[in-house]
């Protein structure tokens, strides 16, 4: 039984624009990816994120730009010598060919002895647990096992980097997670750089070491899930992760203190580092805000006065929808049997912790 | 290093190939045809002095009128016999269906001019029918009366193309529409004539106009009936007894691929915007209901008839086969094993020359079939829709069209080792066939592609292997079911083509079945052999068709339910 | 992966079979072998083509065309010639190839053929092509057909006009099949131009079909479609013999003709070209042809010995085909235009004719002492027998030239084209068919 070990390498995609017919899909996009990393593409559908991983694997037309694999410029490069191993949405399992001959496919084009082709399939399906299995037919298997069998052929012939696109949407909500934590560890294990593509951004948040996010084939913000999350480098990130209140508004700076004055007049006292004055959103989370009845003291944040509209059980915790001036903020309560809980119609105060607030460009 | 462009380069090389030899073996000699039809006799010079000749000579307006009345007729009789057995299927909870569907394919697997001769003994003036109707009631039915022996045979052969057609198209529509409109107060003749007729249409019309055309250039079927004044047999007649310089011969070709064209249009016009079935959410066809008691009968007296008429080309045949002497009598005076002696020992040359012939054919059309799905579905050849057009295009060139175009361009032109022009060697007719079946074998192909996610493609491609070798261990594997299903329609309706067969054999030696059944008919002591040799001619076609559908049915099982495996052809 | 090796077996298979095709033609082109272009069905060509690969160890290869196509055939091939014989009933056929220098002499060895038969000599004084066989011309019959419609058995050319055959008489015609031609010819020749095409005209007006081929009149009898045909004496008697419940007669204005074979010119075996020829017309050979599936008249006296009962012997039965003497140099001069001439007079008007011979039939059985109205169906029938162009012009070379299809002669004058006159003769043709029907519908309402 032989291990795999692939060698894993990093990527880097200069200036990559790809139109569909007169549809531009990619915008130059700009990214590298370090060797060994768990990298996600993450975006709405039609972000261009699965379209970016493609032109990695070399499917579609020949972009603009340059796509760097380890150094080699592969942009010219037929897929079938790029040597990075994709697993597909819907597996692409052969139906006429069984398990081991599905997973022995990429070995047997790499014209390896027939004797070592047995035992590296072997290794790669007691890897993923389906040796057993090795002379079923796809159509026979369960779609979690197929997943499987599609990462096998793919890392059997130790590929630079490995490339998932969305494989886990046509699983069932428990299948995901499990597979999500064993692709994961798998990925530890080979230490293989792994491009990850998905819509779902706690998949996202719990598997990658980075996330690009993607619209409109635009890259918004490169970084660590927590980066993005924390400081979102604009609304659309803000927005897309989690969720996050914004209000548009100016930043005054005074002699000793800066203000972020709302359109309809509301005031945050802002800490001061590294915000400029002028037009911009103040962005701030449900979970930075706490709900008090009216009068109570502020300590070091602000108080906005505001009024109940709308509330969600969401069972941990209580979502509330206030009306502050020409805002509906959002707070988020956290619910223990008996905590005390505000209807719709009460006047409240909410604290806001000045040190979460964000300042987004306008 | 730019590997992309090595496989673009090899499909662009298969692809000029395979334009090379469309272009040469169906191009040159229809656009040859149509060039000698319009050029003057004695001059050379361009002229439209043939078309003037021909509307002006009352024999070609007749034989012209007559091919588009016999056509029509042949739709109508066919129409009267597939709507009702389209209706009993799809309205009713009818326990007859598989009994229609036979009927369906039943017709299909004896071409009509076989049979033509056995109707003729069955129907004719003084043929078994007539003479116990006549004995019984004292008058006749001119069932095969001239043109409308024609019509008849023809109707019998070709009404499963509009009972399909309109079968799925009927069970297309979405039981929704029907319910809606009875919500808002529409019932009875008013619902079909305002919704189901509307939405059935389309199917019909593609079904109809098929059967036109087929009809209309069909040579064979005249010629055993001895009707010369329609256009079809007149071409024949004209190249063969007046020679291959007569420009009549040439603008009846014109006319009939003309109207061949035409047809094909309107078959395509009628499906084209009015893909209704995408349009409904459901499908699963109208409404059914239960048979009373009284109507059950009615259903099954009709389907008895009907197959009864589908039938009696084959029961014809067979007592030809086996009767001794039938002459002005109901049946044969005795029987005998005889004439089936007779076929295997004299006539095998027949049999192993179409086995031959329809075997090679076949083979290169699911060949070419593949290899031009694959280049117009995979790759991003400039032009290569065209490869499709023209190669469904040999749809539109009747038999006789296409022989008359080979017997004037390759005459001249020697095989080399044979030493023989290519006009009278005997591949001359298996490329003929070859092109008169692509058409068919290229629509299965292609269904069976589409089946095949492009994603399979690119997981072996991912995995190292190049474009050839994909298209090789994957794509083909996978279109399997495609390939045999054209393979199959090839072979058969290859080996009993008669049309342009009839034209291109030279020698006995080479020729086939359809050519040996109709060389056998021309002699007295020949018409029972003759008979036998169709109905070797139907079983061989007969047991094709049911391997396949075994096969087929078979590869279903084994694949799903990842990929299904198409089997339709036209 | 089963379904792909059968697909390679499928392939494998094909493959093979393709070579081992290919190959055998390869081979058979090589192997010396007697290449026929006949107008002879497979009854006859099979049958003495065994028997002579049988005496002489040769093998035969028959091009199988219609006598008109034979010719085409013969002529388009000529530049680079590959048929060894050409084989069919018609001399005038023989004298076209002939005329256009494209057979080539041969003295038969073989003793015992007589001169002539009937009044028609057995072989082309200038030894271009000879006779094996003779055929006549005449009426074959349904027995079954005739006892049921009660019709009585025709002996003549002239019983065939009667009323009573309206619909129930078959013929092909000349253009489609060489010994119609010759039928067609033999009475033009024996009545006259004028009254020869009267009497077609009125025979014609009872037909029931104008067969595609020649072989469709037997066929139309054997099989009841029609109760009479005008046919070759061979399919007449090979169809009763094959079993079929009919009969056949010479009527007496019939020739006997011989029916031919020549050898080509540039064949490319002339040597095993005589061999077939001494051997049909050998005792051996002659005698096949009294064969069940043949059944044709032998050139040799001699054979008639073993002829079964009843078998027409024109040797002894002086009376066969002597009435008319068969002119084969006026045949060929006005080949074409007979062909054309029947079609559009006949083949192409026959419901017209039909319609007017009808009328005219019924306005006879009415108006028997009527003297206005019997002068009335007297130009009515002269109507229908008229003819558009004379005995001498039809005969005339130029043209007749319009009617051929000659292949690049710039010499011939080519005033019109062949398509033009038949639609000025329909034209005409129709109107008189139209107006006799008219007039004997006239007189049988007076």
């Amino acid at each position: 039984m032989t291990d795999i070990r692939p060698e894993a390498v990093g990527v880097t995609i200069e200036g990559v624009s790809l139109s569909f017919g007169t549809t531009q899909v990619l915008k130059g996009v700009s990214l590298t990816i370090e060797p060994g990393e768990f990298f996600t593409f993450l975006g709405p559908s039609g972000s261009g994120k699965s379209t970016l991983l493609r032109a990695i694997a070399g499917f579609g037309p020949v972009p603009g730009g340059r796509i760097l694999i380890g150094g080699d410029d592969v942009t010219h490069l037929a897929p079938w010598h790029r040597n990075v191993g994709m697993v597909f949405q819907s597996y692409a399992l052969w139906p006429h060919m069984t398990v081991r001959k599905n997973v022995a496919f990429g070995l047997e084009e790499r014209k390896i002895p027939a004797r070592d082709i047995r035992g590296r399939v072997d290794a790669a399906l007691s890897l993923i647990g389906l040796l057993d299995l090795a002379d079923r037919r796809p159509s026979q298997l369960s779609g979690g096992q197929q997943q499987r069998v599609a990462l096998a052929r793919t890392i059997v012939v130790e590929p630079r980097v490995l490339l998932l696109d969305e494989p886990l949407s046509n699983l069932d909500a428990n299948l995901r997670i499990q597979m999500r934590r064993e692709i994961l560890e798998l990925q530890r294990k080979l230490k293989l750089t792994t491009i990850f593509v998905t819509h779902d951004q706690e998949e996202a948040n719990t598997t990658s070491d980075r996330i690009a996010l993607l619209n409109d084939g635009v890259i918004q913000q490169v970084g660590s899930p927590m980066e993005l999350y924390d400081n979102p480098a604009n609304r659309f990130v803000a927005d897309f992760l989690g969720t996050a209140n914004l209000i548009d508004g100016r930043v005054e700076k005074g002699q000793d203190k800066i203000t972020f004055q709302a359109d309809d007049g509301t005031l945050i006292p802002l800490n001061g580092t590294g915000v400029e004055a002028g037009p911009g959103t103040a962005m701030f989370r449900p979970q930075d805000l706490t709900i008090r009845k009216p009068g109570e003291d502020a300590d070091d944040g602000a108080v906005l006065p505001g009024r109940v509209q709308h509330r969600e059980f969401l069972g941990s915790l209580i979502r509330y929808a206030i009306r502050v001036g020409d805002n509906v903020i959002l707070v988020d309560d956290s619910h223990q049997a008996g905590r005390p809980v505000f209807d719709v119609g009460d006047d409240v105060a909410l604290r806001l912790s000045v040190g979460q607030v964000r300042i987004l460009a306008g | 290093m730019n590997s992309f462009s090595r496989s673009q380069w090899g499909a662009g090389g298969l692809a000029l190939l395979i334009g090379l030899f469309l272009f040469v073996f169906l191009i040159v000699p229809v656009v040859k045809v149509v060039y000698v039809a319009f050029q003057d006799p004695n001059t050379g010079a361009l002229t439209l002095i043939n078309f003037v000749d021909f509307f002006n000579t009352s024999l070609f307006r007749e034989s012209f009128l007559n091919s588009i009345y016999v056509a029509g007729g042949a739709v109508l009789l066919a129409s009267l016999i597939s709507i009702p057995l389209a209706y009993f299927t799809t309205r009713f909870n009818f326990g007859g269906a598989v009994l229609i569907q036979t009927l369906g394919i039943v017709p299909l697997i004896m071409p009509p001019f076989v049979g033509a001769v056995a109707m003729l003994l069955l129907f004719g003036e003084n043929g078994s029918v007539n003479l116990l109707i006549d004995e019984w009631f004292g008058f006749t039915i001119p069932f095969m009366e001239g043109l409308n022996g024609v019509i008849l045979v023809e109707a019998i052969h070709y009404f499963p193309f509009i009972l399909i057609n309109l079968s799925a198209a009927l069970l297309n529509i979405d039981s929704a529409m029907e319910e809606s409109a009875q919500n808002l107060g529409a019932s009875g003749t008013r619902l079909f004539r305002r919704i189901v007729f509307p939405l059935a249409m389309p199917g019909y019309v593609a079904g109809a106009s098929l059967v036109f055309l087929k009809v209309f250039d069909d040579l064979g079927t005249p010629l055993l009936l001895n009707i010369n004044n329609m256009l079809a047999p007149q071409a024949y007649l004209r190249i063969s007894s007046i020679g291959i310089s007569d420009p009549m011969g040439y603008v009846i070709s014109v006319i009939l691929v003309v109207f061949s064209l035409f047809s094909l249009w309107v078959s395509f016009l009628a499906l084209k915007n009015k893909d209704y079935a995408t349009v409904q959410k459901g499908g699963g066809g109208l409404m059914k209901r239960d048979l009373r008691p009284w109507e059950k009968i009615g259903c099954y007296a009709v389907i008895i008839l009907i197959l009864l008429m589908v039938l009696s080309p084959h029961i014809g045949l067979a007592l030809l086969s086996f009767g001794t002497v039938w002459s002005y009598s109901v049946l044969p005076d005795a029987y005998t094993f005889a004439h089936y002696g007779n076929v295997f020992r004299t006539a095998t040359q027949y049999i192993s020359n179409t086995l031959l012939y329809a075997g090679l054919a076949a083979l290169i059309d699911v060949v070419l079939g593949t290899a031009i799905a694959y280049i117009v579905w995979r790759t991003g050849l400039i032009g290569r829709k065209w490869l499709d057009y023209i190669a469904m295009g040999a749809v539109a060139v009747p038999g006789v069209v296409l022989g008359i175009g080979y017997l004037r361009t390759f005459v001249e032109f020697n095989v080399p080792i044979i030493d023989k022009p290519l006009s009278s060697w005997w591949v001359i007719i298996v490329i003929a066939l070859v092109i008169r079946r692509l058409p068919y074998a290229l629509r299965a192909c292609m269904a069976g592609l589409q089946q095949v996610s492009i994603m399979l493609e690119e997981a072996a491609e991912n995995l190292g292997a190049t474009k050839t070798r994909t298209v090789r261990r994957i794509v083909v594997p996978l279109m399997s079911g495609g390939i045999m299903a054209g393979f199959i329609i090839s072979f058969a309706t290859a080996s009993v083509e008669l049309s342009a067969t009839i034209m291109l054999v030279s020698a006995e030696s080479d020729a086939p079945l359809a050519y040996g059944i109709y060389e056998f008919m021309q002699s007295a002591a020949g018409r029972g052999p003759g008979a036998a040799l169709g109905i070797v001619a139907v079983l061989i076609v007969g047991i094709a068709t049911y391997i396949s559908h075994r096969v087929i049915k078979r590869r279903e099982k084994e694949l799903a339910p990842g990929v299904a495996v198409a089997a339709q052809g036209v | 992966m089963k379904i792909t090796k059968r697909i390679f077996v499928q392939l494998t298979a094909g493959a093979v079979l393709a070579v081992g095709a290919v190959m055998a033609p390869i081979q058979a082109v090589a192997a010396e072998k007697l290449v026929i272009v006949t107008s002879y069905p497979p009854d006859t060509t099979v049958t003495v083509g065994k028997a002579f690969t049988k005496a002489t160890g040769i093998k035969v290869e028959m091009l199988k065309k219609k006598t008109t196509a034979g010719i085409k055939y013969l002529q388009a091939t000529a530049a680079n010639n590959t048929s060894d014989m050409f084989w069919a009933s018609a001399p005038d056929a023989f004298e076209v190839l002939k005329g256009d220098g494209l057979l080539q002499k041969y003295t038969v060895k073989v003793k015992g053929i007589p001169e002539k038969v009937g009044a028609f000599p057995i072989n082309d004084p200038e030894g271009y092509y000879k006779g094996f066989a003779a055929s006549g011309y005449g009426i074959m019959w349904n027995t079954r057909y005739l006892k049921a419609k009660k019709l009585p058995v025709p002996n003549s050319w002239a019983d065939l006009e009667k009323p009573i055959y309206h619909g129930h008489v078959g013929m092909s015609a000349p253009s489609r099949s060489g010994t119609t031609h010759l039928t067609v010819e033999t009475l033009l020749q024996g009545e006259g131009w004028e009254k020869g095409w009267a009497r077609w005209k009125d025979i014609a007006g009872n037909f029931k079909t104008v067969t595609a081929r020649s072989f469709g009149v037997p066929d139309g009898v054997n099989s009841g479609q029609f109760g009479v045909g005008v046919v070759i004496d061979f399919f007449g008697l090979s169809s009763k013999a094959s079993g079929f419940p009919v009969d056949f007669l010479y009527p007496k204005m019939t020739t006997l003709v011989p029916a031919n074979i020549a050898i080509v010119k540039n064949a490319p075996n002339p040597g095993l070209a005589g061999q077939f020829i001494e051997f049909l017309l050998s005792p051996e050979g002659q005698e096949v042809l009294l064969d069940p599936k043949i059944r044709r008249l032998p050139v040799n006296p001699a054979t008639y010995a073993k002829a079964p009962k009843g078998f027409p012997n024109p040797f002894k039965d002086k009376s066969i085909g002597s009435a008319v003497k068969f002119d084969l140099q006026l045949s060929k001069s006005r080949y074409n235009i007979i062909n054309s001439l029947f079609d559009v007079m006949i083949t192409y008007r026959l419901d017209d004719l039909r319609a007017a011979t009808k009328a005219i039939q019924t306005a006879e059985a009415k108006s028997k002492g009527n003297a206005g109205a019997m002068k009335l169906i007297k130009q009515a029938r002269a109507l229908v027998s008229k003819v558009p162009i004379t005995a001498a012009k039809a005969s005339e070379k130029d043209f007749n030239s319009i009617f051929k299809k000659k292949r690049k002669k710039a010499t011939t004058k080519v005033t019109g084209r062949q398509a033009e006159f038949e639609q000025a003769w329909d034209t005409e043709i129709k109107a008189n068919y139209a107006k006799a029907k008219q007039l004997a519908e006239k007189a049988a309402s007076m």
